[in-house]
């Protein structure tokens, strides 16, 4: 052969390789379980596909994450690592997932009860259950840990505010003095700064010890190796207090992933049981596939626009109430959301107690709002206003371009603004009469009470925090303290109020509501026990999974 | 010792890039818009946690009292603490730069070894197919996104032939089996060192994919260069006399030719290599590379600014002493070029 027409013949294959590979449909993977081999195997393993489960092998359950863990430390988590923490510690109390018969169920803690006015609280702990070095949990253990999160006050810690004084009442049993009402239940099931973990060897190791990849809790699993920034192992703690049946798995790998087109690889040859994050648009097609279950669920975070209420023109309620008759909620949501949101009835997210059906819920008619903007003053609009999102929320995004049409329709000019929420967080803590109009932003609750929404981002303050539409109502203040204060002894009581309060907000139009944003995550199908609980947002508690 | 004195005029010349870098890169990433305190303690931060994480953090304090106290802890060796993870940043560079520093380093070997031959071959036989051919993945290699082309690999190799890993530095199973032990943080070293030929293999295979990605572009650098270099040297007469002589076509070209094509080549190798630490950024989150690039793609996001200064700190130490490097190299391949 002729060297010209070789190297002719080797530039046509190469093309052919080079334009199959972009045109081609990938072909289905047909690998269907995670890695499940041998421990002693010798050969290397495929680099791609995960091998076959062989009888006898370790059962690995693998989890692609798209976020790093930043801390793993269990007195400081306050994010996504979460979903480590919560398979290596556990809490007093756990929050059932919603629709369950009870709010709380016990976990460390076997029963608990406060006095009349809820500003004592007994917690009786579980007997017969060790950390995983084999140190025995008892009251001494439990004091420990939460006086050692309460002194470091970092991450979540904040949530035992109330708590004035931990006793060890014996062995078994720990007395909670509080400074003021607080659903100290509550506080003690939250997936964030409530973990309990063993004292003595946070006291003697520190937190980077833990950090490295290291656990002192008394979870079903306990972490075996870390590599920052990609991987972390869990292995079984064999002694776990509620013991081990047949199909649960031996280990839990995290794998990093932070490209979501990488995870939805993933989920999708079977290199992972379990993502969630993938690109929103693909999801359909995930859904019809017999080897994936797509699990969509309410999660306990919303969407809001808080309106700046201390600026005209949205100082004036009549203004607030025509923009939230401009909103296009459900050709928004049906159009880019679909599954992935509900529009809201209030500050309060769907699935959460608090959460009522019943409170008013504005739709979109322009018709009302120019009426109301008539009302007001402002017949023909002519004003600008400045709405301000996290740079790279795409869904933050179109719902302001969206809008922008909507209200140019009623002589009203949107301007939207991405800002690095670092930006626009700075922005909206300054001068109010300089901030924002619109700040849209994602809330979520630290411990699950309709009191974390009402307070952190309406509740009046003097130094700005949260409350970054400046809403100021001594009547809802009133009226959430007090149902905070009630929400441990007369929870029926406390939900009452929060919805009486919810009611305020509503028609002084404090914030728009725009939707509760609904979990989407992906298990591979033969992972059997899955069951969402927005309380842990994300976690898979894999104690709970078998595969089949 | 005219060299030495170079070196030492040279080395005074990189202390002043480094503090003009430590203070650019400080101040731009202090006045941005931001609350380190608040980011320091977590999403749902209280006033008081913030007054206390200010106090910690020391940024109450004047800007330039803050940055002398940065410098002071960066001459002790102590780069501070990342806001997002807290941290010591030193100890996450020890994680994360070998992890880097294999990819990139790989991505070279596969320039080297790819670029150098096509070069010259396309500088020899000018105006055939293989030189059509070669220009064309060249001007591909300089000019196609990272990002892209690392989809497409994956899609393809990954995706439709199942032959390389899709994204990661070692797989689940090796990590669940025949876990790396870590010494040197260079995994294709450690194991090794320590005979890990499962894990070898393994690591080996995860790396062909982001280091062929990271090395396109230099390969379209190198195959340029040295290709245009081989066509002014085969023109020399030195050349001709050695085909006359009868020496061999793979010698000439290889050796007698190449030896003097290679120098503005070398140039561009380490100009690359330097390239590649900051290319590595989308390629390592593409391909899940537990590196630099992603540890600093989550700072700047965070806006976390004692890991921003410090990778830059650290990148800007490779510029300016590769730089050095190449200038002594080319020196001492090249007895035109003078020290001055």
């Amino acid at each position: 052969m002729k060297k010209g027409t070789y190297w002719l013949h080797v530039a046509i294959g190469l093309l052919i390789v080079l334009s199959t590979t972009q045109c081609g449909t990938p072909a289905q993977p047909t690998a269907t379980q995670a890695p499940t081999v041998k421990e002693e195997a010798t050969a290397t393993p495929e680099p791609t596909k995960a091998a076959p489960a062989e009888e006898g092998a370790p059962n690995v359950f693998v989890y692609g994450h798209g976020t790093t863990f930043p801390d793993i430390d269990p007195a400081v988590s306050f994010s996504n690592d979460s979903v480590v923490v919560s398979n290596c510690y556990e809490t007093l109390a756990f929050y059932n997932p919603p629709g369950s018969a009870e709010l709380l169920s016990p976990l460390l803690a076997t029963s608990w009860e406060a006095n009349d006015d809820a500003t004592e609280w007994v917690f009786h702990i579980r007997e017969g259950v060790t950390f995983h070095n084999g140190d025995p949990l008892n009251a001494e253990a439990v004091k420990g840990a939460l006086d050692n999160t309460m002194e470091l006050g970092a991450g979540a810690a904040y949530i035992w505010d109330p708590v004035e004084e931990i006793e060890v009442v014996d062995d078994y049993t720990v007395k909670f003095k509080l400074s003021y009402a607080a659903p100290l239940d509550l506080v003690a099931s939250s997936g964030y700064g409530a973990w309990i973990y063993n004292p003595t060897v946070y006291k003697e190791k520190g937190t980077e010890w833990f950090n490295e990849g290291h656990c002192a809790g008394t979870g079903p699993y306990t972490i075996e190796s870390r590599e920052r920034g990609s991987r972390l192992i869990m292995t079984r703690n064999e002694d776990y207090w509620g013991g081990w049946r047949e199909g649960q798995f031996d280990k839990v790998v995290f794998e990093v992933r932070e490209d979501n087109v990488v995870l939805q690889q993933m989920i999708e040859a079977g290199a992972a049981n379990f993502t969630y994050g993938v690109p929103p648009d693909n999801l359909a097609a995930l859904d019809a596939r017999d080897d994936i279950v797509v699990y969509t669920n309410p999660s306990f975070q919303n969407l809001v626009g808080l309106l700046n209420t201390q600026k005209p023109p949205l100082d004036n309620k009549l203004v607030r109430q025509a923009l939230a008759y401009s909103v296009p909620y459900a050709q928004f949501i049906e159009g880019v959301m679909g599954t992935r949101a509900t529009q809201a009835y209030g500050p309060v997210p769907a699935g959460m107690w608090g959460y009522s059906k019943d409170l008013f819920q504005y739709t979109y008619d322009l018709d009302k709002a120019k009426e109301l903007l008539a009302e007001a003053g402002h017949p023909d609009g002519g004003f600008d206003l400045l709405y301000t999102f996290a740079t790279g929320d795409m869904d933050e995004q179109q719902l302001g371009e969206l809008w922008q049409a909507e209200l140019a329709k009623l002589g009203i000019n949107l301007e939207v603004q991405a800002l690095n929420w670092e930006a626009q967080w700075d922005l909206a803590k300054s001068d109010p009469q300089s901030a924002q109009d619109v700040f849209v932003m994602y809330w979520w609750p630290d411990y699950v009470s309709p009191y974390s929404f009402l307070f952190s981002m309406f509740h009046s303050e003097d130094d700005i925090l949260f409350n970054l539409g400046y809403y100021r109502n001594a009547e809802f203040d009133d009226l959430i303290d007090n149902a905070n204060a009630l929400s441990g002894s007369d929870r029926q009581k406390a939900e009452e109020m929060f919805v009486q309060a919810q009611e305020i907000l509503i028609e002084d139009v404090a914030s728009l509501f725009f939707y509760d944003v609904a979990n989407t995550h992906l298990a591979r199908s033969d992972i059997k026990g899955y069951v969402d609980n927005p309380a842990y947002p994300h976690v898979v508690f894999v104690y709970q999974l078998t595969r089949e | 010792m005219r060299r030495l004195e170079y070196v030492i005029r040279r080395l005074a010349m990189a202390v002043l890039v480094l503090v003009s870098v430590s203070i650019i890169t400080f101040f731009i990433a202090r006045v941005v818009p931001s609350d380190p305190a608040a980011a320091w303690v977590g999403p749902h931060p209280t006033k008081e946690q913030i007054a206390l994480a200010t106090d910690r953090l020391g940024l109450d304090r004047p800007l330039y009292e803050q940055y002398l106290r940065y410098m002071r802890g960066l001459l002790r060796g102590d780069l501070g603490h990342s806001i997002k993870t807290h941290q010591p940043i030193t100890t996450d560079l020890k994680t994360f730069l070998p992890a880097t520093m294999e990819l990139v380093l790989a991505g070279m070997v596969m320039a080297v070894v790819i670029g150098i031959p096509f070069g010259v071959l396309s500088g020899a036989r000018k105006g055939s197919l293989l030189d059509h051919f070669t220009r064309l993945f060249s001007i591909a290699g300089v000019s196609m996104p990272t990002f892209w082309l690392g989809l497409l690999l994956q899609l393809f190799f990954f995706g439709r032939l199942g032959l390389l890993p899709l994204a990661g530095r070692v797989s689940t199973q090796v990590a669940l089996y025949h876990r790396v032990e870590q010494i040197t943080g260079f995994y294709l070293i450690d194991t090794a060192i320590t005979g890990n030929w499962v894990a070898f293999k393994d690591v080996l295979i995860h790396i062909i994919l982001p280091a062929f990605t990271l090395a396109t572009y230099a390969i379209g650098l190198i195959i340029r260069m040295t290709r245009s270099t081989m066509i002014e040297v085969l023109g020399e007469k030195y050349i001709l006399a050695s085909r006359v002589a009868g020496i061999s076509e793979r010698v000439v070209l290889f050796v007698l030719a190449l030896k003097n094509a290679i120098i503005p080549t070398i140039t561009v190798l380490g100009l690359s290599f330097v390239y590649s630490l900051t290319g590595a950024i989308l390629v390592e989150v593409i391909f899940a590379w537990p590196g630099l690039g992603s540890y600093v793609t989550n700072a700047v996001l965070s806006i976390d600014f004692p890991v921003i200064v410090s990778v830059t700190l650290v990148v800007t130490v490779f510029y300016v002493f590769i730089n050095l490097l190449l200038d002594l190299g080319q020196a001492m391949l090249d007895p035109r070029v003078t020290l001055q």
